[in-house]
């Protein structure tokens, strides 16, 4: 593949832009969670590309990857602790509406 | 030919992750983030990770995606539907607006600065042979980087004991325990 770094790096961000999106304007708590994975995706997307960019034949920059597993297990982690919370929250109001759920607010 | 791939399944992610924030179902909305998840990996392979692109599918669509899958059948995608059916999915009022114009800001900004940046010139043979074998990958992460490693593992410990203390069922009687009820009604 000879795409150029740069349309790595701007689907990257126009993926990460959708999570944001997804992040602000949904009310459902899975979906919301869904929307961060998916801008821990766009990172790893960009970690990647900066390996690949700074990589030559025999001189591989592992960098990128080695930051990136670790960006899988802490969102593995955030993924198990959000979903944990979503059981506990169903378990007590019966919701999983963000809308429903305003007692820290204002 | 892996550059025409490259832009489809390019294309497919974005298309894949529109329909994450836009599906009205969850389930919908988890087989839409599937999608983006597996064209990511064949982008990774197509750039020269196959390490990550296992690991991409293995851990992200085999293990978290089946996490919230779980959990949305657990709640009941019925009763979850039925109860979101009859309102909007998306927030209302000035706050939305300006989360949309935050994330638009973003995306035009990461454009504008991907457009306007001079790289250093790319050597393509290095991905088509392949970056990050695993001999070379466990060098780095368990020798160069075996801190931040450990530090995973923590964390790792760390959030086990934090979903077994938030998801186990409170009995009533203990102290600290809420009734079902009580919470429920005034909800």
């Amino acid at each position: 593949m000879t795409v150029p770094t740069e349309h790595l790096l701007a689907l990257a961000g126009v993926l990460f832009s959708l999570g944001v999106a997804g992040f602000f304007l949904r009310r459902n708590l899975i979906v919301v969670l869904m929307s961060i994975e998916l801008m821990l995706n766009a990172a790893n997307l960009t970690f990647l590309a900066a390996s690949r960019h700074h990589s030559r034949v025999g001189a591989a920059d592992l960098q990128g990857p080695v930051f990136g597993i670790f960006v899988i297990a802490v969102a593995a982690a955030e993924a198990a602790v959000g979903l944990a919370l979503v059981i506990a929250l169903y378990r007590r109001k019966q919701t999983v509406s963000l809308d429903r759920v305003d007692e820290l607010r204002d | 030919m892996a550059n025409l791939l490259f832009y489809l399944l390019s294309a497919a992610a974005v298309l894949s992750a529109i329909g994450v924030i836009a599906a009205r179902s969850p389930v919908a909305s988890v087989v839409s983030l599937l999608g983006t998840f597996f064209s990511l990996a064949v982008i990774y392979l197509l750039a020269g990770f196959q390490f990550m692109a296992a690991v991409q599918v293995l851990v992200y669509a085999g293990a978290i995606m089946v996490l919230f899958l779980f959990v949305v059948m657990l709640l009941g995608e019925g009763e979850l539907a039925a109860a979101v059916e009859s309102e909007p999915i998306f927030r209302r009022g000035r706050g939305a607006l300006l989360a949309t114009a935050v994330a638009l800001a973003l995306m035009g900004v990461g454009l504008f600065a991907v457009a306007t940046a001079e790289l250093a010139p790319l050597d393509p043979e290095a991905g088509r042979r392949g970056i990050d074998s695993a001999l070379g990958l466990a060098e780095w992460m368990f020798v160069r980087y075996s801190l931040p490693f450990e530090a995973a593992s923590l964390l790792l410990l760390a959030t086990a004991v934090g979903v077994l203390v938030l998801a186990k069922r409170q009995r009533p009687g203990l102290p600290g325990a809420t009734s079902r009820t009580g919470e429920g009604g005034a909800a």
